[in-house]
């Protein structure tokens, strides 16, 4: 007995189908986050409420939705005009509620048209809401969901146009068409629409207009402080949110799989008992970044291609290792001017403006090569008055700090001070991620109570200990490392967030000193969610990368990358570029494929003209006969200037033309009828029409 | 002959929606930068290309023959079949649609699939509101897979006739006009008709019931007898069309189509007599056919024909207006 199919029928199948789509489209527009928690939460709500008691709602109370519909449209409308939501916004919720409208009333085929029609619009608003990786996987997912609706949506349609309402009912539950092949085939469908997509995206042009564009959303600025409190309680959270991506040019040499590079934001050096703040004073435009006093020679360019996360930004400017020479806010190649200017602080510290919350993009070029702490001996403690502040010693400062740093560094150069006291803060303490708590004073509980401490009690202690020599120094702030993704750049996290020295040398400018033990910098994150909060941002960047931030420049440097390509190809083969050799294996190895694809070719030509004979030979003899009699005659008659229009029946041949009334009944008779037509006969039959229509022509007045 | 290669396309209403919405997206994308409304772009018009590429692949291959029905009569149901087969070998073709195209006939059939090198066949019925011939001239077969935004269809040259049989009437009370012995009529030979023919010396062997037993009494031996051969009744149903036109012709017909059934169906040979044509008697369904299709496609007009001719050895069944 054969076993009865299993699975969803054709009726299910559709409507599931439909769910899911509308579904992926509102995720589109959810993962924005703009949709608010009510409306949010409405959908799934509303999806499952229309699967478990849809069917009683069906066509009733239509009152109460119309009510319903035309007052939300009436809020959304007031709230637009008032300012308080975007149009953008207010169309994705209008959508949604009609979404969730034809959800609950899904009767015929059209409303599932109108479904997905519905789920178009949501997932275009979603288009406009969001920019993040999760619309990415909401398209997908629609695309696939998308085709399965639109052809069993299509399906049902025609079943029940076809048979009607009560010959369609049975094959529109039948558990035998919406099988997994079906629905297999249909995803492999998908695919090659995602493909097709790919492709229109890639080529299609990038001119745009640029009006009614939806301005970045202001998101909430935090991070990089111009604090620092060193008697916090806790532990510091070793945080793995990517917060820079930096891709270097050129890259580091061996390209390691974790940087060792400080990656500077700010100065802080007043100190408040307790920590650290910036100095005081406002900012000034930079037209040109100061130079480095050197000796001659072309410094060598360390290019750092940044990307700040927006909550990480804080209007603080990232630079690398090295002197900064130059900070470009323009995408590389692109004609339009920078949408942020920079600026700088009396401390030398480097901002932008506008600051609106959102990721910055920019490209420090900076001279990467340092001296030696040797270049840095000699130069004598004569500081100029703007470095004052870097100089300031806390009165509070505990006596047993100033004997520590007098017995490391005191009566030596400022440069072997400054290396003695960071090779002895590095080696004779220990690193932790505890904080102290509140301690009267954080410096002397670090160096002679806990001995041990996180970077910025290092950091702070060897700046008070170089200022109680005479030597100025300043606690700096920033990230220390980068770990190599797949995505080819360095991902920076929150967790490497890192403190660290930099002490001025006369005509030489501040250099940088880390205290805190190599091992203990950066990040230590290794787990699986650390990992996967790096794949996340690795995917996330290329999506940014490759589909948000694709524009005409990108297309214009992709049209011309592959019109190089192809420059370079037609070269070769024109035996220019003297890789002889080589082109001969290509030109072997494309003759041999275009040889093969011609053999190919030719063995399906064989096999589809065997195939063809096979299929005439389904006709009988005297069928075939019959068919090139009614053609044959039909050759004559033009010739003789007979036209014989389109779709003209044998009966029709047989008015028109009496004399070609024998061959039109035996053209019926054998070809439709059965009955034998003798090769003579027709022979016969056409000798004698063209003999009677010599006749005509001969007479033909 | 319509090259194999000729297609047709046109918008279903889904089809307009979905287009005029990704016009609209297209606009709004190049309007605002947006790549994201690109990437939607991009899936909507590879829909379209994939819609096409798969409508072709569907149609491509298949091959249509229509069946038609042996009898056709106005006003009643007939049934026409298609059958289709799809000539590809790995790919199926889905949601056909079978249509007469041209003609005077319009049906569809619709087939869900068509699994490859499968036959199947489809049917529509119809109901010809008229007698006479009935021409066919093409075979559409169309298709909106997979997603129904555009309805692609290729013509195939299929041309056949159908002669539609005058409707079915109640016969109308006939006037006879005799121009000889209404009836059977004896016929001078031995045969196996009611009336005595001859007697004679009954055989041995012989059937019990030839035996005339008045004259074996009268005799003393057994007589026996040979019957009459008898002719059936023969009729002529004469219509002169000449003068008749528009409805009153098509009453004439049917009545006639009605009177040459109900003598057939009665065992009478019959005839039929035109206005330029005449049908010798006959009797049985290929006569009846032969009769029909003689009422089927008589025309009006021919006032040049000459008159009605009856069979001067029937009776006479003459239709009047």
């Amino acid at each position: 007995m054969p076993r009865a199919p299993r699975g969803p029928t054709l009726l299910q199948a559709q409507r599931w189908a439909g769910t899911l789509t509308s579904a992926f489209a509102f995720l589109a527009c959810a993962v924005s986050g703009e949709m608010g928690p009510a409306m949010t939460a409405l959908f799934p709500l509303a999806v499952a409420g229309s699967a478990v008691a849809g069917r009683r709602f069906h066509g009733r109370v239509q009152w109460a939705w119309t009510v319903l519909l035309a007052g939300a449209l009436l809020v959304f409308g007031v709230q637009v005009l008032a300012g308080h939501i975007d149009i953008i916004l207010a169309a994705a919720l209008f959508a949604e509620l009609l979404c969730i409208h034809r959800l609950w009333h899904r009767r015929t085929g059209r409303d599932e048209l109108l479904l997905l029609l519905l789920a178009l619009l949501l997932l275009c608003a979603g288009a406009a809401l969001s920019a993040e990786l999760t619309f990415g996987f909401a398209f997908l997912g629609f695309a696939v969901s998308g085709t399965w609706a639109l052809a069993l949506t299509h399906l049902r349609s025609a079943i029940e146009e076809g048979r009607g309402p009560a010959g369609s009912a049975a094959l529109l539950n039948s558990r035998r068409v919406a099988t997994p092949a079906l629905l297999s085939g249909l995803a492999a469908l998908s695919l090659f629409g995602i493909a097709g997509a790919a492709l229109v995206f890639f080529i299609f042009p990038r001119v745009t207009i640029g009006g009614l564009r939806r301005a970045s959303r202001p998101a909430p600025v935090a991070g990089l402080g111009d604090r620092v409190d060193l008697s916090r309680r806790g532990t510091i959270a070793d945080d793995p949110r990517v917060a820079l991506r930096v891709r270097l040019d050129p890259p580091p040499r061996g390209e390691p799989r974790d940087l060792a590079m400080h990656w500077r934001a700010r100065s802080l050096s007043q100190w408040t008992g307790h920590g650290w703040r910036s100095p005081d004073g406002g900012i000034i435009p930079v037209m040109r970044l100061p130079r480095r006093a050197r000796g001659g020679g072309v410094p060598s360019v360390l290019s750092a291609d940044i990307e700040v996360i927006g909550q990480f930004t804080d209007g603080v400017v990232f630079t690398p290792e090295g002197w900064p020479l130059a900070i470009d806010f323009r995408r590389p190649g692109s004609p339009r001017p920078a949408a942020r200017q920079l600026y700088r602080n009396a401390a030398g510290d480097l901002f932008y403006q506008p600051v609106d919350g959102g990721d910055v993009r920019y490209t420090v070029a900076a001279d990467p090569d340092e001296p030696v702490p040797g270049g840095l001996r000699g130069r004598g403690q004569r500081y100029p008055s703007w470095v004052e502040a870097d100089l300031a010693v806390p009165a509070s400062l505990d006596a047993r700090v100033r004997a520590l740093a007098k017995r490391l560094g005191g009566g030596k150069d400022p440069a072997d001070a400054a290396a003695a006291i960071e090779r002895w803060l590095a080696t004779a303490l220990r690193y932790t991620r505890e904080l102290p708590g509140d301690v009267a004073d954080p410096i002397a509980d670090f160096l002679f109570a806990r001995r041990a401490g996180h970077c910025e009690l290092f950091s702070s202690a060897m700046v008070l200990m170089l200022r109680s020599l005479g030597i100025p120094a300043r606690n700096v702030t920033g990230y220390f490392g980068g770990r190599r993704t797949d995505a080819g750049y360095y991902a920076v996290r929150a967790g490497d967030a890192h403190s660290w020295v930099e002490v001025y040398f006369p005509d030489a400018g501040y250099f940088l000193f880390d205290p805190t033990p190599a091992s203990a910098r950066g990040s230590r994150q290794e787990g699986i969610g650390a990992r996967m909060v790096l794949l996340w941002d690795s995917l996330q960047q290329t999506w940014r990368a490759f589909v948000v931030d694709y524009d005409l420049v990108s297309q214009t440097q992709a049209m011309r990358r592959i019109g190089q390509i192809l420059h370079e190809t037609g070269q070769r083969l024109a035996g220019r570029d003297g890789a002889k050799g080589r082109l001969r294996r290509v030109i072997a190895a494309v003759g041999a494929a275009v040889a093969a694809a011609a053999v190919i070719a030719w063995l399906r030509r064989l096999r589809l003209r065997a195939r063809k004979a096979q299929e005439r030979r389904e006709l009988t003899a005297d069928q075939r006969r019959a068919v090139a009699l009614w053609r044959g005659a039909r050759r004559l008659l033009r010739s003789a200037g007979v036209e014989i229009a389109v779709g003209t029946t044998p009966g029709e041949l047989a008015r028109i033309v009496p004399a070609a009334a024998d061959i039109a009944r035996a053209y019926a008779a054998a070809r439709w009828g059965g009955a034998q037509l003798a090769p003579r006969v027709a022979r016969a039959a056409l000798r004698e029409l063209d003999a009677g229509l010599q006749v005509a022509r001969e007479h033909r007045p | 002959m319509t090259p194999a290669w000729r297609r047709r396309l046109v918008f279903t209403r889904m089809g307009r929606w979905y287009t005029g919405l990704t016009i609209g997206i297209g606009l709004a994308a190049t309007n605002t930068g947006n790549n994201l409304l690109f990437l939607v772009l991009g899936l909507l018009l590879a829909s379209i290309i994939v819609s096409g590429i798969l409508s072709e692949q569907s149609l491509r291959g298949v091959r249509v023959e229509r069946r038609l029905p042996s009898v056709a009569t106005a006003g009643q149901q007939a049934l026409i079949g298609l059958q289709a087969r799809n000539g590809k070998r790995r790919a199926p073709s889905f949601s056909l649609e079978i249509r007469e195209r041209g003609g005077d006939v319009a049906g569809h059939g619709f087939l869900v699939l068509l699994p490859a090198g499968q036959s199947a066949e489809a049917a529509y019925r119809f109901v010809p509101q008229r007698r006479g011939l009935h021409r066919f001239e093409q075979i559409e077969v169309a298709t909106r897979a997979p997603f129904g935004l555009f309805e692609k269809s290729r013509p195939m040259d299929a041309p056949a006739e159908l002669v539609v049989f005058p409707r079915q009437v109640p016969p109308p009370p006939s006037t006879a006009r005799t121009l000889a012995r209404d009836g059977e009529r004896p016929e001078d030979r031995i045969g196996l008709g009611l009336e005595v023919h001859s007697l004679r010396d009954h055989r041995p062997g012989e059937d019990a019931r030839s035996i005339h037993w008045r004259s074996s009494a009268r005799a003393g031996r057994l007589i026996g007898m040979d019957r009459e051969q008898e002719r059936r009744k023969r009729v002529c149903v004469v219509l002169d069309q000449r003068p008749l036109r528009g409805e009153v012709l098509e009453r004439a017909v049917e009545h006639a189509a009605a009177l040459v059934s109900r003598e057939l169906d009665g065992g009478a040979e019959i005839s039929l007599a035109l206005a330029g044509a005449f049908l010798a008697a006959g009797s049985g369904e290929a006569h009846r056919h032969a009769a029909l299709r003689l009422l089927a496609l008589l025309e009006e007009g021919g006032d040049g024909l000459a008159a009605p001719e009856p069979d001067a050895e029937g009776s006479v069944l003459q239709v009047r207006e």
